[in-house]
């Protein structure tokens, strides 16, 4: 799909007047057009979350005012399936003299519910908003804060099946902007599909199953969100397109082909991550790990360009794909000093709390702003095993108590199978784990 | 029909405009909704005191009456014509923001601007009450015909408005282009005067020419004369509304994609 602005000069206009006047012509002449896209085209499944980034002027929102309807493709074709709610700006349709109530009901119907539709949201939207008792007053007198969140209120409350969202998180105190992720969160686990535009990195990376990057209006990339957010920088940064990775003098540029089918790697190459292993207190490689056990992970680090400033980092990941916990030195304060030669970095846990299940790890290299040195998505995986059968992924260390009038029988059950009939009453009976 | 399907299905949505833009309007006025009573009484004020002490020798009797018959509908057309040529472009942050029938905007203005003739009638009818009771007139039997003569009226207006509006987004000039045809216009319909009353023939025929006179004789003919529109006004009145909704739909239709853009 495509679109091109037409551009309307002086000349042009006058032109149009004429001719309407005089050749009874209402059919307009452009003078010259800019292409906003070319040729983007891509395919987004029910439920997912994706998010599209991109410098200013890159067609992102013309590509969703497309998207909603609001805006026509040029040429192309573009299938929307399903009730669709696009916030290109919050409480765009509100008008400043009347009160939040009235503005609340034409907002919602606008967005297309009806009048019993609203009434019933109606105590939810305030309660989002935190309006409170403004909410009889005209909105010109709300500050822009509180405009924002009556318009993002209504918004989520029109429960689309289709979200489309343009940068409006950005706004908003802290504590708003949480509940806004919040909110978006829910929607995306009930199954909500969403399209975000934003400049918030780390929130396309968070909340997003893929990402696509326009630049100039092109889809320059698209596919997992961090690795098309760490094209993206790679070339904000160097100003290479995202094909021509920078060489490095030893050695090329990381390939994102893997050697192992589950690996996914990308990066620059300057500083790489040779070997990333789980291992235990004694500096063992493991696979299979037990519940409750210490081990760490170890990254061998091959130092090709030197750098002052680079962050390591790790993720783990359950086998369904949740993110069980990701960290790097520099959300933990650490400050680079030199990175120079090689080394090795330890991420050590004195005891490995996780529920039994397959596992995934990544393991990173890069600056501070997100460039990637080396990334190993999927790098390793490890099996947690356990005979207790209970369920999630994190196992908080725990005791059961009881007082009063109840008791149980303690069976040893941890040397033996549980038969899977009575895994639940063995689970419940469970009382400590070593 | 695709377009009445989706004004059906946006009804709600028109008559929250319309009351937003009515309560909108007089927010924070003392008093408020009078004001769309006082304009017309006003006039009906002046006119009843200009025509009766000023120029006493009128060839109509009551001719405030019969002035403010033809006054009201064609002040519903070209209050909502010219008001509508702005509905879009101040509209801007809905068109280009939110998925919107863009359509409602200029009919949300006929609507309002209905409203506001709709509060003129019990004015006039009060002004007849009291002449009667003073015996120089008396309330037509004919005047339950009015909703009849809206209905189509509306329409007629909501055709012309749709032009206008989608038109005036590519044509800016259009505005003081439009605010100057309603001043020549008042005058080549027969609100003033009477058409028959015209000496030049050339003249009068080119006076029937004019869309908005078949509507304000016809409200002169319920309002003011007690009887029925004549047969040839009553097919101009529906012919006239016909075209004219079309040419609305069709003109509305062929820019509508490229409003967002142009505005």
């Amino acid at each position: 799909m495509s679109k091109s602005y037409r551009l309307w000069g002086r000349r042009s206009q006058f032109a149009t007047l004429k001719s309407a006047l005089l050749k009874r012509d209402l059919k307009l002449t452009p003078e010259a057009s800019v292409a906003a896209l070319k040729n983007v085209s891509f395919v987004i499944d029910r439920g997912e979350a994706f998010a599209i980034i991109g410098r200013n002027g890159s067609g992102k929102s013309t590509l969703l005012k497309i998207i909603s309807g609001i805006l026509k493709p040029t040429s192309g074709i573009v299938r929307v399936n399903g009730r669709i709610a696009a916030l290109i700006e919050l409480g765009a349709g509100f008008h400043p003299e009347i009160t939040g109530r009235e503005n609340i009901v034409i907002n919602g119907i606008m967005l297309g519910l009806s009048r019993r539709e609203i009434e019933n949201r109606f105590d939810a939207i305030v309660e989002f908003s935190g309006i409170g008792e403004f909410i009889d007053q005209p909105v010109k007198t709300y500050s822009s804060g509180m405009y924002v969140r009556l318009g993002f209120a209504v918004a989520v409350h029109v429960d689309p099946e289709i979200l489309l969202i343009d940068e409006v998180l950005a706004v908003g105190d802290e504590e708003f902007s949480q509940k806004c992720i919040a909110k978006i969160q829910e929607m995306k686990y009930r199954g909500v599909t969403l399209l975000f535009v934003t400049h918030q990195l780390d929130q396309a990376r968070n909340l997003c199953d893929r990402a696509l990057w326009l630049d100039h209006g092109a889809a320059a990339a698209i596919g997992d969100p961090a690795r098309v957010v760490d094209d993206y920088l790679q070339a904000v940064s160097g100003g290479q397109p995202p094909t021509a990775v920078p060489a490095v003098d030893s050695g090329g540029p990381l390939s994102s082909t893997s050697k192992d089918s589950e690996e996914e790697r990308w990066g620059s190459g300057e500083v790489i991550l040779k070997r990333v292993v789980v291992a235990d207190d004694k500096g063992r490689e493991l696979v299979a790990l037990g519940a409750g056990s210490a081990v760490a992970i170890e990254m061998d680090v091959e130092v090709r360009v030197p750098q002052d400033d680079f962050v390591f980092g790790v993720g783990i990941y359950h086998a369904d794909g949740t993110c069980v916990y990701g960290t790097n030195t520099d959300l933990e304060g650490l400050m680079p000093q030199h990175l120079d030669a090689d080394g090795r970095v330890r991420f050590v846990m004195p005891s490995l709390d996780l529920v039994a299940g397959t596992y995934r790890v990544d393991a990173a290299v890069h600056t501070r702003n997100g460039r990637a040195f080396d990334y190993r998505r999927g790098v390793l995986r490890f099996v947690v095993g356990s005979r207790v059968h209970d369920i999630g992924v994190y196992r908080p260390k725990h005791q059961w108590r009881f007082e009063g009038g109840i008791a149980f029988r303690e069976i040893d059950n941890l040397k033996r199978n549980v038969p899977a009939s009575i895994a639940e009453a063995m689970q419940s009976t469970e009382k400590k784990k070593k | 029909m695709n377009e009445l399907a989706t004004l059906y299905r946006y009804r709600q949505l028109l008559a929250a405009l319309t009351a937003r833009d009515l309560k909108a309007r007089y927010r924070g006025s003392i008093l408020g909704f009078f004001w769309s009573l006082a304009n017309p009484l006003l006039l009906l004020a002046v006119y009843t005191v200009v025509f009766t002490i000023f120029f006493p020798q009128q060839v109509i009797p009551s001719y405030p009456l019969f002035l403010f018959a033809g006054i009201l509908p064609w002040t519903f057309f070209s209050a909502a014509v010219l008001e509508s040529t702005n509905s879009i472009s101040s509209n801007a942050g809905l068109i280009k923001k939110v998925m919107f029938p863009a359509e409602t905007l200029p009919l949300v203005v006929v609507l309002s601007h209905l409203v506001h003739f709709a509060l003129a009638l019990p004015v006039l009818f009060a002004a007849m009450g009291i002449y009667a009771y003073f015996g120089k007139a008396t309330i037509p039997p004919t005047a339950v015909f009015v909703p009849f003569l809206m209905l189509l009226q509306t329409i007629f207006v909501a055709g012309i408005v749709m032009v206008v509006s989608s038109a005036s987004v590519l044509l800016r000039d259009l505005r003081d282009i439009i605010a100057n045809l309603m001043q020549l216009g008042f005058f080549i319909t027969p609100i003033i005067y009477l058409i028959d009353r015209i000496p030049s023939r050339p003249l009068r025929a080119l006076l029937r020419l004019n869309p908005m006179t078949p509507f304000v004789v016809s409200y002169q003919d319920v309002l003011f004369f007690g009887h029925l529109p004549g047969l040839a006004d009553t097919l101009l009145i529906v012919f006239y509304a016909l075209v004219s909704v079309m040419l609305g739909i069709t003109v509305f239709d062929r820019l509508r994609d490229t409003l967002a853009e142009a505005i």
